[in-house]
């Protein structure tokens, strides 16, 4: 197991190392000029390449790569003469337009995004995991019914409207103050208003993907059902209660497991549409601000870098968490 | 969400945005100003909210601040500068007045020198005095072109300091030094006077220091690019906090002095501008009057923006009014492309320009036809001018007849022009930046065309890179949609931008045709030129010349709206800023 | 001897698109404690059905069932069929136990064996988890599982076929029940492994002097262990005997059909083993007359075409040997001769 565990850290260091310097190369090649584009009025070749400079981008990209390397172990310095000013270790870089360093920017929206995440993860299993047993439990009875046409209703309404529509019913309720809203509160410090903070997002997130899971769920569900062994625990005189939750769940949840935990790393990575809708100062909207702005691309590679690797750890983790749930997958 | 990010300072603050922009409106109607009946202490206190779906103010740096909005908004509240606007409604708006100096400036030997003397009793943050060592600090920070990205360039291009081979200044400001002499002899202070030394006569170099780069800054609170969050003030109020994304808040700075400030009225304890809000939660809070001490910075959504300015009971919480731009399709008049008049004339003819407009939010909202690049807020340097649309063969609906005529000119005058506008396998080519309503445009735009027999055909190009795309003078097609606003009440911040190859923004390619010479040599002297009438005059005649040249084609006077809440007082439009004259709003009690 | 299971007049079928499935026709059987009987038969032919019914183990949603399965229990009979699907429930594990064809997916692939095992102990005696798992130890080492102490900690995928299905048997009798109920349980297993799970199944037989019901399409296997065998066809017994009648006297030309379908060592050599030829009706639509008709080589011999327009009765023709066939006993001596000499 520990031999197994120490091979899969190093493909998965492997492979997002591979990950990042194909960020690097991807945004290499694409046409876009940071330095003509944070040019002002007095745009000379000498002012772009002053700009080009300033942004780092007047080496080869594998220098680029180095420099970035280098600095997630090493303060990365900036500018000239008076000027000059450094980002510390692990340093992703520096945003001009936001002025900060971009591992500052990253903290700073990584709480947001994180705790939109989680909360949306649990409503969803809770909702997901609840209807798609109902229905697989009462299949064909207008519970099953009712819950297919929620999983059409969650599956066919995209976020942006759904968020939407949850939005202005909650300003129209007055069920939140506009301007306030999005604002980070700690939960360390206030659990109401963070939760008060998060429940609509939540509620849009968690309809999305209650959806799928249910409709995952209830046919797991029923696949389990008709195992061989749910006969044998059933025939040892278990109760359906007991055949339900220790034996029909254990293997019919197992999967959901994997696209549960791939779906929470794609959170992480930043929900660009729901945290938009609701003024969320997260990790979607920082990486989207930084395209359409102004194509910062510091921001735009550690917010794609991180995404990229919240992927690729949580599929290790997932991997970890089955074999320790299914014994077949553990190596011997 | 935000596709229609204003199009932005890369170029210009009045560049105008490469996508349609939402708003605007009817006559200048100015709107809820305040009764002057009103006590001032009944206007101070409270908290006074700014909502933005922009994530970040563009820049806070003084140096770096070069859109109108943004200026008026730091001018009124953290930064001082030499000279002002007068912060009231209308024509007078326009006017200077002295702010840290005790006039609007001397000038001598032909106006390419200019002195200021400061005023006493301003003060930064911590109490210190504003010197003059502060504002020469200030002035040489745009010449850092390293680190003073984006912000106007009007003293870099003035001052008297010696040019490197490519063009570009040998002082490259305060963080290296370089060339630091040079600019000390450019740049003097002398006690509280602080000397210019211009390459040129400048007779609106007063004009350019109502920009904050010509602001103050105290050298030992310069953090370089870090100081665009948190700059030092010497205005009545100081940033408490700024955290790109969420807000900025704004409370009293104790050390300033009423007394030595004749200009400002600050009248709430707070100020606050909140970012990053969905468009839908701007527009709802602003549709339902929900915070009524709000003011939205931005426009409403083109739906919301109708809903909200047919309701009569929001009579007194907005304005529709003529922004500061003109927006034109530039053409092209370099050999290949419309180097032809006639062809140039068609097209302008050939236009519907009613449509384009009722497209982008109508006659109401949108704009009006305009006969000039200069737009009448400029008050003395715009005058009506002859043709073009007083033409009387000219029809707002299009005038395909006459389009047709002229083409039937181009046919013996220009064959070659004629053969590429009227030959489907050539045509004429116009970029647009990417949008929906570039694309819808497109297509009235073509159908227009066809009516009168010209081929169009249209490049799109991604907003983001459109500017820096078309003003490539071997990647600019025939026309190119575009948008200019002074950046001072005078022209010369309108005709030499647009028509004189230095300028920066001349997307006419006119420095390729033979008529440019002289068109230059009346430029440059109207840029010298002292005697204000005179040069008003000179401007009007370059106007006048550009039309006639149909150097650009549907001009269009456009217009923007303003919305906010009712607990809001003292709203009126600042004209030279295009937009609130920040310092007098309060909140009614 | 008296019965321990009575079974009478078992009918089950299920309701589909297509129409009413008869997977088990009137079917009547008895089987004591101690005794063995196997019910034979193709698969589709009601067997395992049957025994699913009895076990209460079909979804009554998806099942009709009539008829009655009554337990002879010290504390009375009981009828399985009747009783509410709670009280049936409290009877597995307890009075009767079953174990399936398949030993690779019969087990929950998650569990160790020992939690499975200690898991339905726990159902009817009182102790901690360390009880029940000391318990599965001892049942595992009863079954002949080496090392119980090490492997009733390992999970099902670590085990052999025969292996696991000793485990089931392990598992199924951990409380002591008086029937059991095996459905093919050597089916999946190499030929050596079976007769071991076979002479296994008789020694706990003995063990715990249980009933036993065999269900196999193997009328081989049937040999080493039944006492009496039922032979399934389209949903009805065609044919009940003790072991020895269906062997050597068998009287339903279908019980013919599977005897020369066995390989046997005594058999001559280049005798060729016997297909019985054609497919099983539908259950759905079952033909008029005798199910087996269509593939029966005997069916014209009897007269007026019987074998088409009437469904044969059960007959006992000899004491305890009933047979559901038109032929005289003549014609089924010819018939019995003819076959064997194929």
């Amino acid at each position: 197991m520990l031999k197994y565990l120490a091979r899969r850290l190093a493909a998965t260091l492997m492979v997002i190392t591979l990950v990042s310097m194909s960020v690097f190369l991807i945004f290499d090649v694409l046409p876009m000029d940071p330095a003509r584009l944070t040019c002002g009025k007095g745009c000379s070749p000498a002012v772009i390449e002053a700009n080009r400079h300033r942004l780092g981008l007047d080496v080869p990209v594998q220098v680029q790569y180095g420099r970035f390397v280098k600095g997630l172990f090493v303060d990365r310095q900036y500018g000239d003469g008076a000027a000059a000013f450094s980002c510390p270790a692990p340093a992703f870089g520096y945003s001009f337009n936001r002025h900060e360093c971009v591992t500052t920017l990253i903290a700073d929206a990584l709480p947001v995004t994180f705790s939109l995440a989680i909360g949306a993860f649990f409503l969803w299993l809770l909702i997901g995991i609840s209807l798609g047993v109902i229905a697989a439990k009462r299949q064909g009875k207008w519970q099953d019914k009712a819950s297919t046409a929620f999983v059409l209703f969650g599956i066919s309404l995209p976020t942006f409207i759904s968020g939407i529509l949850i939005l202005l019913m909650a300003l129209k309720f007055r069920l939140i103050d506009p301007i306030e809203m999005g604002r980070w509160v700690s939960p360390f410090e206030s659990p109401i208003g963070w939760a008060k903070n998060f429940i609509f997002p939540w509620l849009t997130l968690a309809l999305a993907f209650a959806a799928t899971y249910t409709r995952f769920t209830r046919s797991n569900v029923l696949e389990t059902s008709s195992e061989d062994y749910i006969r044998t625990a059933r025939a040892k005189g278990l109760s359906e209660k007991v055949v339900l939750r220790k034996h029909i769940l254990r293997a019919a949840l197992a999967p959901i497991l994997t696209i549960a935990g791939l779906d929470f790393a794609g959170l992480l990575g930043g929900a660009i549409i729901t945290e938009n809708i609701f003024n969320l100062p997260g990790l979607g909207r920082l990486s989207i601000r930084a395209v359409l702005n102004d194509y910062d691309l510091p921001v735009i590679v550690a917010t794609t870098l991180l995404a990229a690797t919240f992927v690729v750890v949580m599929n290790l983790l997932v991997d970890i968490a089955y074999a320790y749930i299914d014994p077949r997958v553990r190596v011997a | 969400m935000s596709g229609s990010r204003m199009a932005k300072r890369h170029l210009s603050r009045r560049l105008i945005a490469t996508t349609a922009a939402t708003a605007l409106i009817a006559a200048g109607v100015l709107a809820g100003t305040a009764s002057s009946a009103n006590a001032a202490s009944v206007r101070t206190g409270g908290t006074l909210y700014f909502i933005t779906h922009a994530e970040q103010f563009d820049h806070v740096d003084p140096a770096r601040v070069y859109t109108g909005r943004d200026i008026a908004f730091f001018n009124s509240y953290l930064f001082r500068n030499l000279v002002s606007y007068k912060p009231v409604k209308g024509a007078a708006g326009a006017s200077l007045v002295p702010d840290l100096a005790t006039n609007t400036g001397v000038p001598s030997n032909a106006a390419k020198t200019w002195k200021f003397t400061l005023r006493k009793g301003a003060t930064w943050e911590d109490g210190s005095a504003v010197t003059c060592q502060d504002v020469k600090y200030g002035v040489s920070r745009p010449f850092a072109t390293d680190v003073i990205t984006d912000g106007p360039q009007y003293l870099v291009g003035a001052l008297d300091i010696p040019l490197a081979a490519d063009g570009s200044s040998t002082y490259k400001g305060p963080y290296k030094k370089t060339g630091q002499d040079g600019f000390n002899k450019a740049v003097s202070c002398k006690g509280s006077t602080i000397t210019f030394k211009l390459n040129r006569s400048f007779a609106d170099f007063n004009y350019a220091l109502t920009y904050p780069a010509g602001a103050p800054v105290k050298a030992s609170k310069d953090s370089g690019d870090k100081y665009d969050l948190r700059p030092y003030s010497n205005g009545p109020y100081k940033i408490k906090s700024y955290k790109v994304g969420d807000q900025m808040h704004l409370v009293r700075n104790k050390k300033w002095a009423k007394k030595s400030d004749t200009v400002r009225t600050p009248y709430p304890d707070d100020i606050v501008v909140r970012f990053g809000l969905a468009e839908e939660v701007r527009d709802q809070i602003i549709l339902n009057d929900q915070i009524p001490n709000t003011i939205n910075l931005d426009g409403l959504q083109p739906a919301n923006n109708r809903a909200y300015f047919a309701k009569a009971e929001y009579a007194d919480q907005r304005m529709n009014v003529y922004d500061p731009y003109v927006r034109y399709y530039a053409m092209n008049v370099s050999a290949g492309k419309l180097d032809c008049l006639d062809v140039r004339k068609a097209v302008f003819f050939a236009v519907n320009t009613q449509a384009l407009i009722d497209l982008s939010g109508g006659s109401v909202f949108y704009g009006d036809p305009g006969d000039s690049p200069i737009k009448p807020v400029l008050g003395l340097d715009y005058a009506p001018t002859t043709g073009n649309i007083h033409d009387p063969a000219w029809d707002i609906n299009g005038a395909p007849a006459k389009s047709k005529s002229l083409l039937a000119a181009a046919k013996t005058s220009c064959p070659t022009t004629y053969d590429k506008a009227t030959n489907p396998a050539k045509g004429l080519t116009m970029d647009l930046a990417q949008s929906a309503t570039n694309q819808k445009a497109s297509v009235l735009i073509k159908q227009a065309m066809e009516n009168a027999g010209i081929v169009m055909k249209f490049n799109f190009i991604p907003s983001g890179q459109y500017y820096s795309t078309v003003l490539d003078d071997t990647k600019q097609n025939d026309l190119s949609t575009v948008g200019w606003g002074a950046d001072w009440a005078n022209a010369s911040t309108v005709i030499p931008p647009l028509f004189i190859k230095e300028g920066g923004f001349d997307l006419t390619q006119n420095w390729k045709v033979p008529e440019y010479a002289a068109f230059k040599t009346k430029s440059d002297s109207a840029l010298n030129e002292t005697n204000r009438a005179k040069q008003a005059k000179m401007w009007q005649e370059l106007a006048q010349y550009a039309m006639d040249q149909y150097w650009i084609a549907r001009p269009v006077f456009s217009k923007q709206q303003f919305s906010w809440g009712s607990k809001v007082g003292g709203v009126f439009y600042w004209e030279p800023q295009g937009t609130f004259g920040f310092g007098g709003l309060y909140v009614k009690r | 001897m008296k019965p321990f299971l009575e079974v009478k007049n078992l009918t089950v079928s299920f309701p589909t698109e297509d129409g009413l499935v008869r997977a088990s026709n009137d079917v009547s059987f008895t089987v004591a404690r101690g005794e063995t009987l196997a019910v034979v038969g193709e698969s589709g032919s009601g067997k395992s059905v049957t025994s699913l019914a009895v076990m209460g183990l079909h979804s009554r949603r998806s099942a009709n069932i009539s008829g009655q399965a009554i337990l002879h229990l010290p504390t009375g009979p009981m009828d399985t069929i009747s009783a509410t699907p709670e009280a049936v429930r409290k009877l597995r594990g307890k009075s009767m136990a079953m174990i399936f064809q398949d030993p690779m997916s019969a087990l929950h692939p998650y569990y160790s064996i020992g939690d499975q095992i200690a898991e339905a102990w726990a159902l009817y005696n009182k102790g901690s988890k360390a009880d029940g798992i000391r318990r599965a130890t001892e049942m595992l080492e009863l079954v002949g599982i080496p090392e119980p102490g090490k492997r009733v900690r390992e999970f099902p995928h670590q085990f052999s076929g025969g292996m696991r299905q000793r485990v089931m048997i392990a598992m199924a009798l951990v409380n002591n029940p008086s029937l059991l109920i095996a459905d093919e349980p050597t089916t999946a297993l190499d030929v050596t492994v079976q007769s071991q799970i076979l002479k296994l199944l008789k020694d706990m037989q003995k063990e715990f002097n249980m009933a036993v019901i065999l269900i196999t399409h193997d009328l081989g296997v049937v040999a080493e262990v039944a006492d009496r065998v039922c032979v399934m066809y389209a949903g009805k017994i065609v044919e009940q005997a003790e072991i020895n009648d269906i062997y050597y006297k068998p009287d339903h030309p279908y019980t013919i059909g599977l005897l020369n379908s066995i390989p046997r060592v005594d058999q001559l050599e280049g005798r060729r083993l016997q297909a019985i030829p054609g497919q099983p009706p539908s259950l759905i639509s079952l033909p008029k007359g005798c199910a087996f008709r269509s593939r029966c080589s005997f069916s014209e011999q009897v007269p007026d075409n019987r074998c088409a327009t009437e469904v044969p009765d059960l007959n006992e023709k000899l004491e305890g040997h009933f047979s559901r066939c038109h032929l005289t006993e003549t014609q089924l001596t010819r018939a019995r001769s003819l076959a064997g000499s194929k």
